[in-house]
């Protein structure tokens, strides 16, 4: 059994006059430990996907459908009392701003105390501490930290910070939300480093969510490539980025400079986004695709197989329907 | 934070210096004769003129005047009221108590429902009472407080018979102790609710923007994920963090309180500052209303420190400058 | 290099569509006008004029009564208009004239002169305004014109902070970089190109301010240091006050117009702000 398992969500935004299709029909699995990168460009929902997942989205204007299974329990239908139970204990995330991922007139350390307390509150203060102490440790801040405010550390230190968080306890998923983006390559490189080895010892699943391919190619083994809502392609890092199948990943490939140091011209995608309030009648990515034909326009192509763990939904792809 | 607190005490004592600077220039520049001012009067006496020559040093040059003036206060010397022979500074300590009383009650009660209602409609962001309290602060917010005293005396006092027109007490029946304390609770009464309703919409205001504001931070996100629930979010870290705006401009509220005092004084002939400012203006008695003036800029740079260094100290990031 | 904004009827149309402050407001403000500038061909006596009917309640011939000295209320209210109207809008421009220089020359040149500026800018927003005002008033006499400049004089620190923070934030933008690259002067670029692209939070300032403005006035009106030569709301209420209870309506009426006044530039401001405040706005 996968420990988490995607069942075609779909998240719908609703706003004053418009519905906005956010994320649509999407379908993939995270086995234990396993370490998947969902890529894409702004705007094409993989944030939303997390979010809706974590159950982060505002309820009243969002409208959701599918299943989530996180260890064979749907997410989605949660009531809130289970949904705060299972929150934290067997999935935690980090989020992009990291820098106000905490409250800023509290001190660090009480902060991850009162976290600590949400599902152990009779827990010894002495044995939290030490916890707390323990991870401070483990994602290299100094023991000062505890006792600092938010806006004292650094972005990079504020970042380790809400790693530490997210391991408090040892959940079975940690998902990643554009977490190391805003920091410098360098920074962003150690912390990186440092989570593979800390996911290895506690044996953590990890979802990272990026537009950036290369912390996707370093990092993860499995890639969900999504675009205006809807996964194009997804499979093994080193099947997907190594010989990507679907249009739209070769664009992204090619916006990239190559891994290995080749020099090639970079091209970017034309085009820009569709606009996600009007339901598509075909494939999302027909106009800006080069290789469109009247059917891509007409008819919404379905994801297919295309080898072991690869999924491509083009008609262009040679593959067998999962049908 | 030693640092912060002196350059604060610096700005302080410079507000001061500018009051007594303006007060001193105000007077000079004045048309007319300075001690005709000074007197309070049109034809003032040879020996008040004499008398005013002497105390203000009009012969020397402005310079000195001016250090002369400067030193008289620092003396603690506001001068006499030419009005009513006593010193001025007897006048206002006769007045300052029963100004303080409706001030302060009227604050704090401002403070307490204002915000109170801000959190309830920032809870319920949108609803009907949102909506409903939204344009009823507006409302109130426009309406001159010495108007909506003078409602007040009309319906409540008039009409309903409810409470006392006017006054701080019943001058007929000589009330000692507790019976004395709740008839002036009754005179309270009327001026009190026309300030906590000019009050409300501020503290409304402020309560209900800032608890949105921090509802909408990225750190009630973290919060929520670790499966905290969200009466414990909200009234720990949103209250936490929002109630920093209220405090600070309840500190300035304070300080500012004795002007805002006044109209409403005057309306429901409270025997406070407010009447004695009503009466220094329609006598022209300049040494009063200089008085005044000087002590309102003292109390306001004294509350706008304070209200920094509380600030500093709720705050934490207010501390590294 | 200049920014230009286009300006599209439809769209400013669709702006107050959206905006029920500034749908509001603005209809408000309407009426206002229409009452300053016509509102004495309505005016059924000449205000000033003393009826032999003293204190009269509104009834047919005077529908809003008249006051102790056999004034009609509802003539001397459609006069005042144009009273409040004109000293918050000249105020108001005082006080912003006053803010856009010193705020402008105080974010765009920096160094010294912005340290000078902004404790200056502290100072006088740490002043106990209203009572300063009461008091230059109470010395220089009570005209319609002193009152306009000295609530102008004293009520600018708000728009001078507004502006010095846009002239900081505008300085860094890459067009006045370009500027400064392409040898304009300074006081061009600020003249040219930083006042114009910052004035818009200033503007829902200064309407706001208008608001306090009127306020102001109708205060120093109560405690007698209106300018006896002109018809106010706020000296009709004070005249008004001493036959409370019984002739209500002399104080009544007028107040209910200053409130209605104020609210209408209250909404205008508060309007212009969600619409032209860069910032993103918590309340919407």
């Amino acid at each position: 059994m996968s420990l988490l398992e995607i069942k075609n969500v779909s998240i719908n935004y609703h706003t004053n006059d418009k519905t906005v299709y956010a994320v649509q029909d999407v379908s993939m699995n995270v086995d234990e430990q396993d370490s998947v990168g969902i890529v894409g460009e702004s705007g094409s929902g993989k944030s939303t996907l997390a979010m809706g997942i974590l159950r982060l989205l505002p309820e009243n204007i969002i409208e959701t459908s599918g299943e989530a299974l996180l260890e064979g329990e749907d997410i989605l239908a949660m009531d809130t009392k289970h949904l705060q139970e299972v929150r934290w204990m067997k999935m935690s995330v980090v989020f992009q701003k990291s820098m106000n991922a905490l409250s800023p007139v509290h001190r660090i350390g009480y902060q991850m105390e009162d976290i600590y307390r949400v599902h152990y509150p009779n827990e010894d203060k002495k044995v939290i501490q030490d916890k707390i102490y323990s991870l401070l440790k483990m994602v290299n801040l100094p023991e000062r930290v505890y006792m600092s405010y938010p806006h004292e550390l650094s972005g990079g230190m504020m970042q380790r910070v809400a790693i530490a968080l997210s391991l408090i306890f040892e959940p079975k998923l940690l998902i990643m939300d554009e977490a190391t983006t805003a920091l410098d390559v360098v920074t962003q490189t150690q912390i990186l480093n440092e989570i593979i080895d800390l996911e290895k010892n506690m044996n953590i699943a990890r979802i990272m969510i990026t537009h950036d391919m290369s912390v996707v190619a370093s990092t993860c083994k499995k890639v969900v490539v999504m675009y205006a809502g809807r996964i194009m392609e997804q499979g093994l890092v080193n099947d997907v980025l190594v010989n990507p199948q679907h249009p739209y990943t070769k664009g992204l490939m090619s916006s990239f400079p190559s891994f290995t140091g080749e020099r090639k011209n970079l091209k970017g995608i034309e085009g820009n986004l569709p606009d996600m309030s009007i339901y598509p009648t075909g494939c999302v990515f027909a106009p800006r695709c080069p290789f469109a034909t009247e059917r891509c326009h007409k008819e919404i192509p379905q994801l297919k197989k295309y080898g072991d763990n690869w999924e491509v939904a083009c008609f262009q792809s040679g593959g067998t329907s999962n049908e | 934070m030693r640092k912060y607190i002196l350059k604060r005490l610096g700005s302080g004592a410079l507000v001061v210096l500018f009051s007594v600077l303006f007060n001193f220039v105000i007077i000079r520049l004045a048309p007319g004769d300075p001690t005709r001012l000074l007197a309070g009067k049109d034809n003032p006496s040879p020996e008040t003129i004499a008398a005013l020559r002497e105390r203000f040093g009009l012969d020397k040059p402005l310079l000195e005047q001016f250090w002369i003036y400067f030193k008289q206060l620092l003396h603690g010397d506001f001068g006499y009221s030419y009005v009513s022979s006593l010193t001025v500074w007897e006048l206002i300590r006769s007045r300052i108590v029963p100004t303080l009383l409706i001030a302060f009650t009227g604050a704090f009660l401002g403070l307490l429902i204002g915000t109170a209602l801000g959190i309830i409609a920032a809870r319920k962001k949108g609803s009907k009472f949102d909506m409903f309290m939204c344009s009823i602060s507006y409302f109130f917010d426009s309406t001159p407080s010495f108007w909506l005293g003078l409602m007040m005396i009309l319906l409540f006092a008039s009409i309903l018979k409810w409470f006392p027109t006017y006054g701080m007490y019943n001058v007929r029946q000589n009330y000692t102790g507790m019976a004395h304390v709740l008839d002036v609770a009754y005179h309270m009464v009327l001026p009190v609710t026309t300030l906590v309703l000019i009050d409300i919409p501020y503290y409304f205001r402020i309560a209900r923007s800032s608890i949105l504001q921090t509802m909408s931070e990225d750190f009630i996100m973290t919060l929520r994920a670790t499966g905290m629930s969200e009466q414990k979010i909200f009234f720990k870290y949103v209250m936490r963090n929002a109630i920093i705006p209220t405090v600070t401009v309840f500190g300035i509220t304070l300080a500012y309180m004795i002007t805002g005092v006044a109209m409403i004084e005057i309306v429901f002939a409270w025997p406070g500052m407010g009447r004695l400012m009503l009466d220094s203006i329609t006598k022209r008695d300049y040494p009063t209303l200089s008085a005044i003036y000087l002590l309102l800029s003292i109390s306001v740079a004294v509350m706008t420190i304070v209200v920094d260094v509380v600030y500093a100290w709720i705050d934490p990031r207010i501390r590294i400058e | 290099m200049k920014k230009k904004r286009k300006i599209d009827p439809a769209k400013i149309l669709n702006v107050i569509k959206n905006n029920t402050q500034l749908k509001i407001g603005l209809i408000f403000l309407v009426i206002l006008l229409f009452i300053a500038f016509f509102g004495p061909l309505f005016a059924p006596y000449n205000p000033y004029r003393l009826n032999d009917d003293t204190l009269m309640a509104p009834c047919a011939k005077y529908p809003l009564g008249t006051d102790n000295l056999g004034h009609d209320i509802l003539s001397q209210i459609l006069y005042g208009c144009s009273t409040s109207l004109k000293i918050g809008f000249i105020a108001a421009m005082i006080s912003a004239i006053i803010g856009v220089t010193l705020g402008g020359i105080a974010g765009f040149y920096g160094g010294w002169i912005d340290q000078v500026l902004n404790e200056i800018m502290n100072v006088f927003l740490m002043l106990p305004d209203f009572f300063l005002i009461l008091l230059i008033i109470a010395t220089f006499g009570s005209s319609m014109m002193n009152v306009m400049i000295v609530i102008g004089l004293t009520s600018w620190v708000g728009n001078a902070r507004l502006m010095r923070a846009q002239a900081k934030a505008i300085r860094e933008r890459t067009f006045i970089q370009s500027s400064f690259a392409m040898g304009e002067s300074k006081f061009s670029i600020l003249v040219r190109h930083v006042l114009p692209n910052g004035i818009f939070p200033i503007i829902a300032n200064t309407t706001m301010n208008i608001s306090g403005a009127i306020l102001t006035e109708a205060g120093l009106s109560f405690l007698g240091l209106g300018d006896p030569n002109v018809i106010s709301w706020g000296q009709i209420i004070t005249a008004g006050k001493s036959y409370l209870p019984k002739c209500w309506w002399i104080c009544t009426f007028p107040g209910l117009m200053t409130i209605f006044t104020v609210l209408t530039f209250f909404l205008l401001g508060e309007g212009l702000n969600r619409v032209l405040s860069p910032k993103m706005d918590a309340n919407k």
